[in-house]
């Protein structure tokens, strides 16, 4: 069975219909927004029962899409939380990529500007490489760009997405060894991106994001994960209803090959640990529990079928 | 930029001539400041790295006055003050209070304010000099541009008078011939530092 990452939009009425329907083909839900009379479920369903939740989505005046984002945490790399680079344009990508159903975190480094002074810390790389790939937004300059990116991509083993001011051949040029991703001629404006130009740069990232994205599915697919990170959450919310109280927008952020969970480290990872999957295995023999540099939280790292020997 | 009599901005990369260009529009229609700037020349240079920003200004006249924004009717005794504009609401507020204590001003809603038993006249309540933009103007420019330039160009040199004003900003420290770039840029638009 293939799970393929969807949305879900449709009205408030009966829409447990859908969420029941979702849960018994065996597909997860991994986010629900309840907007108004609107309802948005970011799921992961079977691929060959789509039609079906379609067919019975239909009267509920539902809709669905395919959004190959869903269960990715996306880090949006910006250089400073000044009026230079906030609210455009990194407030706009950030806003733009979780319409499609990503989970971006904006990432905002505290010694980013400039060409000599720029620099990553430690705390800033962990946080980076804790994202299944990040989106690093440049200036205008060729020269600065060119200069600084070194410095700014030292330690990170996630994919990065250049987003710069010059167009992308120059990008490519300044760059060795190459990025994963390049969006050339969105560097910095003072703007909202509203104008059918612009949305297209911004059509144009998430094309980008998307491709990396399906590439590195498909290098996990080679060695599949020892359980599938969606499955683990609805296990953790069955088996852990401590994070029912977490007030955060996602409790429990998927992601591509594991998921952060937002509860306390020292009081909850041992009780995490011990989660039975099935048939005497528990979550610590899957996956990897780790402390995560963002506040407190827990990160749970998936280990693959060649280090477990074992898919549940 | 209609507004603008003079409008450059000069750098190496010409593409980044080109950002800086729409940046500076949009920075200076957001700040109101269009009417202000008369000239404005930008130079910036990532490899020294250096921003230089020359330009004259407008002689501003207009000060803000009650009855540009507000309707005055008297009534025996009081007098109703339709406001259409919020702007300056608080400023005018405030200068009500020190005049006429605040016992004699009311603000039953938004956009009215009424005045009793005060010793005025509608005209003369009309002609209070409510706010004198040009106050802020400086302050008001040294933020756009520093929104203008590089974030990292955290060292700056700025100097204003009435009619025109440099600014310069850099990463490093700033060259002590930065002087002399300065009035070479002034020179492009025909005037003197």
């Amino acid at each position: 069975m293939t799970l393929v990452p969807v949305t879900y939009k449709g009205g408030i009425y009966q829409h447990d219909i859908i969420t029941d329907l979702i849960e018994d083909l065996g597909g997860y839900i991994v986010q629900k927004h309840v907007i108004a009379s609107e309802v948005v479920l970011q799921c992961f369903v079977p691929k060959e029962d789509i039609e079906l939740i379609r067919r019975l989505g239909k009267p509920l005046f539902g809709e669905v899409t395919d959004s190959p984002l869903v269960g990715t945490e996306i880090a949006i790399v910006s250089m400073s939380l000044e009026i230079h680079h906030l609210p455009h344009p990194s407030c706009d990508i950030a806003e733009y990529v979780r319409r499609i159903g990503a989970k971006s975190n904006m990432v905002s480094l505290a010694r980013g500007p400039g060409k000599r002074i720029s620099g990553l810390n430690d705390e800033e790389r962990d946080v980076i490489n804790e994202h299944d790939l990040a989106v690093y937004l440049m200036g205008n300059f060729e020269h600065c760009i060119g200069e600084k990116m070194p410095k700014l991509r030292r330690g990170i083993d996630v994919p990065i997405i250049l987003c710069g001011g010059p167009d992308e051949a120059a990008l490519r040029r300044i760059t060795d060894p190459p990025f994963d991703g390049y969006v050339g001629n969105v560097g910095r404006f003072m703007r909202r991106t509203k104008e059918a130009e612009q949305l297209e740069k911004l059509d144009e990232i998430v094309d980008v994001i998307t491709r990396v994205v399906e590439k590195k599915r498909e290098e996990i697919a080679k060695d599949p994960l020892s359980v599938s990170p969606a499955r683990l959450m609805d296990l953790i919310r069955e088996k852990v209803p401590a994070i029912l109280d977490v007030t955060s927008p996602t409790p429990l952020t998927v992601q591509m090959q594991g998921l952060r969970v937002k509860l306390p480290y020292d009081t909850f990872a041992e009780p995490l640990k011990k989660i039975a999957i099935e048939d005497g295995i528990h979550l610590g023999d899957v996956a990897e529990v780790l402390p995560s540099r963002m506040r407190d939280y827990i990160l749970v790292k998936i280990l693959p079928f060649s280090e477990t020997n074992m898919v549940v | 930029m209609a507004a603008l009599e003079y409008f450059e901005v000069e750098c190496p990369e010409p593409l980044g001539a080109e950002y800086y260009r729409q940046i500076a529009n949009d920075v200076l229609l957001d700040h109101n400041l269009l009417k202000v700037v008369e000239k404005l020349h930008i130079y910036i240079d990532p490899k020294v790295p250096v921003f230089v920003a020359v330009g004259t200004l407008r002689r501003i006249t207009t000060i803000v006055r009650v009855r540009d924004f507000v309707n005055v009717n008297p009534l025996e005794g009081k007098m109703t003050l339709v406001i259409s504009d919020e702007t300056y609401l608080a400023p005018m507020l405030k200068i009500f209070w020190e005049t006429f204590g605040k016992e004699h001003v009311e603000q039953p809603d938004r956009f009215t304010v009424m005045l009793y038993d005060v010793k005025m006249s509608a005209k003369e309540v009309e002609d209070i000099v409510v706010a004198d933009p040009s106050e802020s103007l400086f302050r008001d420019l040294i933020y756009a541009l520093r929104c203008i330039a590089p974030e990292g160009f955290r060292l700056r040199k700025e100097k204003f008078d009435k009619t025109k004003f440099s600014f310069v900003a850099s990463e490093n420290t700033l060259a002590e011939d930065i002087d002399a770039l300065v009035a070479q840029k002034f020179a492009l638009i025909g005037e003197k530092p």
